[in-house]
């Protein structure tokens, strides 16, 4: 029986990164704070591989043939792909992969009936993986990765029941497929609320976004699925808010547990709320809502 | 922006997305759009959108706005901190149809 060791999730908007020096100095304190506890708490818990879920943002497939998840199977993951480096302005990274996992993973799913996708060769990766990883310095950490592309923004995308039911789908392949006394860690990436492309761009949502965070925090899962609906996240900001469905498989897997946010930014300039949240694995209450 | 509108079928999301993944296309289209753009099966309306970077028709037209956002990179710069700023900028006073409520850039 593998187990969790670690979870966590943090928004990867690429400004954190390309504006991180003109922001001010609350922003700046909040991002660091937030990214850096999440780092010490993987590092605390010695994880052998961290799975990581995060939009694909359109980055790997075409719009006319797109998989709702889509395993990253290769031995080493590199990036950012060139296009993305000037506009998250961070520098280049590579971490392992850890293919016997990505393929239990992708095995796993799919005798549990649901539907993913699984790719060997090396995928491209932007903001997705790029900035958790610059921001943490996981590639200095010689942890393999296993990341998880998930379709947050083509509709219809999987919505919250769906991406809870990868999560419950998740522990149980942790549980009964992966390797005995295989320590796992797990990272959702993405959110909170914005609107890339959109009329509102510039809009953050504080009040959406604090009550996200909030209830994430406290665990109550019932109430995370019910409030925090694919359309809620839509009004909050549609086509980008929608990527906080990537925290859900993370919370699933670890049942209800209570968590630590570090503080929130809704800097304009970021496009995008800040706010991350760091699960008490020892608080569990139930696995599952 | 309202799914309802949404059509995958545009061409304009295999531009965009060709655009990412191959530099010299990119380079092609910085010297000489109208090239490019002949390459793909765009729709009149398509095309006249994308020539006078009206985002709003292209929205209207079904566009996903995540590429709608890529485009505009391509077009106006997509340096962190100018050319990614100045095209959200032009991106949004389009959609708008005004320049008001966009910040100063930092």
């Amino acid at each position: 029986m593998a187990e969790i060791v670690c979870a966590a999730a943090v928004p990867h908007a690429p400004a954190l990164v390309g504006l991180y020096d003109r922001a001010p100095q609350d922003a700046r304190e909040i991002i660091t704070r937030s990214y850096r506890a999440v780092q010490q708490q993987i590092k605390q818990a010695r994880p052998d591989v961290l799975i990581v879920f995060a939009n694909d943002h359109l980055t790997n497939s075409r719009i006319r043939a797109y998989p709702d998840f889509l395993i990253a199977g290769a031995a080493e993951h590199r990036g950012p792909h060139e296009w993305f480096k000037p506009w998250i302005g961070c520098r280049d990274w590579q971490v392992p992969g850890e293919p016997l996992v990505a393929k239990a993973l992708f095995r796993g799913m799919t005798r549990r009936k649901i539907r993913m996708n699984h790719a060997d060769a090396p995928l491209h990766f932007d903001d997705n993986l790029s900035v958790p990883t610059v921001m943490m310095q996981l590639d200095e950490m010689a942890l393999p990765v296993v990341p998880v592309l998930q379709n947050c923004t083509v509709p219809p995308y999987p919505d919250g029941p769906h991406c809870y039911a990868v999560g419950r789908a998740l522990a149980e392949i942790i549980r009964d497929d992966l390797p005995p006394a295989l320590r796992v860690g797990l990272l959702g990436s993405g959110g909170l609320s914005h609107e890339p492309g959109g009329a509102r761009y510039y809009k953050i949502d504080e009040e959406f976004d604090r009550a996200f965070l909030d209830l994430c925090c406290q665990g109550d899962h019932g109430r995370l699925l019910k409030e925090m609906t694919a359309e809620r996240m839509e009004i909050a900001g549609s086509g980008g808010t929608p990527e906080l469905l990537a925290w859900f498989p993370v919370m699933a897997a670890i049942g209800e547990c209570r968590g630590e946010s570090f503080g929130y930014s809704g800097w304009v300039n970021f496009r995008c709320g800040f706010g991350a949240v760091l699960w008490d694995l020892r608080t569990q209450r139930k696995k599952a809502a | 922006m309202a799914w309802e509108k949404f059509d995958p079928t545009l061409a304009v999301h295999d531009l965009v997305q060709d655009l990412k993944w191959d530099a010299r296309l990119r380079q092609l289209f910085a010297q000489n759009e109208a090239a490019v753009l002949e390459r793909y099966k765009l729709r009149p309306e398509e095309r006249k959108a994308i020539e006078a970077r009206d985002f709003r028709a292209l929205y209207d037209m079904g566009m996903h706005p995540y590429l709608g956002g890529q485009l505009s990179r391509f077009i106006w710069g997509n340096d962190a901190g100018k050319g990614a700023i100045e095209a959200t900028n032009k991106l949004v006073e389009s959609l708008q149809g005004h320049d008001r409520d966009i910040p100063k850039a930092p």
